[in-house]
């Protein structure tokens, strides 16, 4: 959660995930540490934001949040990250954890611009798609990652990994997986504290106990099969 | 040198609501401070001068749909729909640790009907380790149609006088300020037998996004509150202080000591911080810090000397 002001304008902090950070690109060379946001400029926070200054002092609260399941590596089931726009930050640190696994990335953007990190991962298994065509399949992600079903074995397991918009997620979620499949999504929400506070940023779930959880603490990375869309 | 040094006297900040005794008069804003524990790695909670978790009912309530947050001009709307596990689960999973922290705990607390207030009341009496209870009356009474407790000064006093009967500790109002007249619903607190007033709660408000023409909230309508609210909050505060004897608690928008001296002296004798806390979770440590240096500078020994200034 990053303070883009410190003068309460924008007043609340704005999420981010960790795109790098000194445990997985760079070995502990000094106890400062390295954390990298990749960020897209959409309105008044980050707009602030590119204004930041070389050694300007930035407030953020973080590492929040539960992060990606790992299985134990080496992992025998097949690794598959889907990400559309920057969604594809959070995907990239996967990239480099599964660097000796059995891995198929599939990135997705409106356009050729939109399409970052892809550098990120093993060239061999990166499928890229635009909405315009500029690069790679033109379609969405989601329409791209349909066509190579047919390649992946439906009885074993695989583990897929997904970041981007919602309307990616809604996609996705009405794709019919097979059983064996585990299906982790990263979720954005309007969040006001980013710490489990306030329940600002709840998405609803199949939970009979309690319906809807927190994206912020309880979050942001839960089961597909968990989520009731509203 | 001839100067004589004036030994600095440390101000006095403790206040007294009931028979409740804090330390200073900083207390967090039911909803906006989670159960407590959220915030253990950003601040020591015992310095705080109450800890009010948030507001808890009978019976679980699952909250409103989202979207539930939306940032306006200097403020939030939410429409979390007070989401709670319910007193039993309260009990067992959040009081442990709400408890053992070394400052008051006032519990706020709901209903929907004048039988669910008093049943919480009754056993939110029968638990050890609460100093204090906030009474939210921004509910709407099902049994009545659904208008506000806190909007009909009958109902106020009614609610009040019948839950300060099961309790023994002190009990805060806490006012919404949707109504024609705070002053006269603060007059039926007091009457009812209230040992404090709490306000603001949020103001009703909503926002539209043009582009997509539907309501920014699950909800469409949610509560503002942040920086926005705070001179409307402020006059409130100053206008209740004139009319009632108990103690008042000013709340809205404080986001710096600046910002609490200002409701001290319009006359609270204490202060909720509220959406501050999810910006910058230590505000409340740095508006009692804040106030300290204040009294300091202007040679105040206690913070009671400040309390309603400006109306003397
Ligand atoms: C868990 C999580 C991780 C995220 N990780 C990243 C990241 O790594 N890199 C990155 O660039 N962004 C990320 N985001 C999105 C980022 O938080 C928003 O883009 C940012 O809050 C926008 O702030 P703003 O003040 O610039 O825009 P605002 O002024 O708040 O909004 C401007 C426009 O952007 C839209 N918008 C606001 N919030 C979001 C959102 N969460 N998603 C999509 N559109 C939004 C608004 O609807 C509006 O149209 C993440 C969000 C979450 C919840
Ligand atoms: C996210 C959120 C949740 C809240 N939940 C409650 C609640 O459960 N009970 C209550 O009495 N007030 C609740 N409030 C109101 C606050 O306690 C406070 O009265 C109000 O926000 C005004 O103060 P502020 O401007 O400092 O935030 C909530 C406010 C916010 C922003
Ligand atoms: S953003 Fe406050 S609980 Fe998630």
């Amino acid at each position: 959660m990053v303070r883009t002001s410190e003068d309460y304008d924008p007043l609340l902090r704005r999420p981010f995930s960790i795109y790098r950070n000194y445990s997985t690109s760079y070995p502990m060379k000094d106890k400062r540490g390295h954390l990298t946001i990749l960020y897209k400029k959409v309105g008044k926070g980050t707009q602030k934001m590119i204004t930041f200054q070389k050694r300007q002092k930035v407030n953020l609260i973080g590492p929040l949040g539960n992060g990606f399941f790992i299985p134990p590596l080496p992992s025998p089931s097949p690794i598959i990250l889907i990400g559309g726009g920057v969604g594809i930050a959070s995907l990239s640190s996967l990239g480099k954890i599964f660097r000796h696994e059995q891995i198929y990335v599939f990135i997705g953007g409106k356009t050729k611009n939109d399409i970052l990190c892809e550098h990120d991962f093993p060239k061999r298994n990166v499928f890229i798609a635009t909405e315009d065509g500029s690069q790679g399949h033109r379609g969405t992600v989601v329409e791209l990652f349909c066509s190579r079903l047919r390649r992946f074995d439906r009885n074993l397991p695989h583990h897929i990994y997904v970041c981007g918009p919602e309307g990616m997620i809604k996609r996705l979620s009405r794709m019919n997986f097979p059983q064996k499949w585990t299906v982790h999504v990263s979720l954005e929400a309007r969040m006001g504290c980013g710490f489990g506070a306030c329940w600002g940023c709840v998405v609803k779930t199949k939970d009979p106990q309690m319906a809807y959880h927190r994206v912020c603490k309880d979050g942001p990375v839960f089961s597909l099969r968990e989520i009731l869309w509203e | 040198m001839g100067m004589k040094i004036k030994p600095v006297i440390e101000p006095d900040l403790s206040i007294s609501i009931g028979k409740m005794r804090l330390k200073n008069p900083v207390m967090t804003a039911s909803g906006t401070f989670g159960y407590g524990q959220e915030f253990e790695h950003f601040m020591d909670l015992h310095q705080l001068g109450a800890v009010i978790p948030k507001g808890i009912s009978l019976a679980p309530m699952p909250g409103n749909r989202p979207p539930r947050i939306f940032e306006t001009n200097g403020g939030i709307l939410n429409s979390i729909g007070l989401q709670n596990p319910g007193l039993e689960v309260f009990i067992k999973e959040r009081l442990p640790y709400l408890k053992s922290l070394k400052t008051n705990l006032i519990i706020n607390f709901f209903g929907n009907t004048l039988q669910e207030y008093s049943e919480l009341a009754q056993r939110l009496n029968a638990l050890e380790g609460i100093s204090g209870l906030e009474m939210n009356i921004s509910c709407p009474n099902v049994k009545c149609g659904g208008i506000v407790f806190g909007s009909d000064p009958k109902m106020t006093y009614r609610l009040v006088s019948r839950i300060k009967k099961l309790t023994s500790l002190p009990l805060i109002v806490k006012l919404t300020p949707n109504v024609t007249d705070i002053k006269v619903i603060a007059r039926s607190a007091e009457e009812g037998g209230a040992d404090a007033v709490s306000l603001v709660n949020t103001f009703r408000a909503m926002a539209i996004n043009i582009h997509t023409r539907k309501p920014e909230l699950g909800n469409v309508t949610g509560g503002l509150s942040g920086p926005a609210i705070k001179p409307i909050a402020l006059r409130m505060v100053w206008e209740v202080f004139q009319v009632i004897k108990i103690p008042v608690i000013g709340i809205g928008g404080i986001v710096k000591a600046e910002d609490a001296i200002e409701f001290i002296l319009a006359g609270a004798s204490a202060v909720q911080i509220g959406t501050a806390n999810l910006i910058h979770p230590k505000t409340g440590l740095e508006v009692i810090e804040g106030i300290r240096k204040y009294l300091l500078q202007y040679r105040f020994p206690h913070l009671q000397n400040l309390i309603g200034l400006l109306g003397k």
